[in-house]
């Protein structure tokens, strides 16, 4: 057996914030949001996602406030 | 003076009625300390991501305005104590400048450095 990082084809991870020139990320775009939490909830890491720092602590930020805002779950329903 | 965003989540139970009464109040209370109301939003009724005091849905709205600081504890305290509000958040609202000076060069990089990859690429193809 291969170890995992053998078999694996690596392919450069880019932030998908800076290729789509997003300059803001608002905490009332939950759409846009929910494709950086996981679906147990939780905010996709940067080693995951490939997300620049600008953007990650954006998203960190906005997903924060729209968890508050019940626009975003703070954990899914069946771990709760 | 600053400006801020402001949502509340009213209890879905209220009426449309009573909802333009409570935001005519906000609003009030905002043109009183010589503030300024830019915007209303209404989102309507939405469903809620985790239930909040048993509430599955709640009715938003958001209103943008100007506002001495001051005003945001006051009006922190005012919701809390209002049984109506299941949830509210203010913040602070971004300045629409987005430096564009500033967004060229960063989006330019990672440009600049894809075509130098390419070209000794293309070389030996």
């Amino acid at each position: 057996m291969a170890r995992e990082g053998e078999s694996r084809s690596f392919r450069r991870k880019f932030c998908k914030l800076c290729f789509d020139k997003v300059d803001r990320i608002d905490y009332k775009d939950d759409r846009r949001l929910t494709r950086f939490i996981t679906d147990r909830g939780k905010i996709v890491p940067r080693r995951i996602s490939g997300t620049c720092a600008r953007h990650q602590s954006q998203i960190t930020e906005a997903v924060k406030r729209a968890r508050i805002l019940a626009l975003l779950p703070f954990t899914s329903e069946q771990y709760r | 003076m600053k400006t801020y965003e402001t949502t509340i989540i009213f209890d879905p139970g209220l009426e449309e009625a009573r909802i333009n009464e409570e935001v005519d109040r906000v609003s009030q209370s905002i043109s009183q300390a010589a503030g300024e109301v830019i915007e209303v939003q209404r989102w309507g009724k939405r469903k809620l991501a985790y239930n909040i005091r048993k509430r599955r849905d709640g009715t938003y709205i958001h209103i943008k305005h100007k506002s001495p600081p001051e005003l945001i504890g006051e009006m922190d305290r005012r919701f809390r104590l209002n049984e109506s509000v299941l949830r509210h958040l203010t913040v602070l609202a971004v300045k629409e400048s987005p430096r564009p000076a500033e967004e060229p060069g960063r989006v330019g990089e990672p440009a600049v450095a894809q075509a130098a990859h390419v070209a000794p690429h293309e070389e030996k193809v």
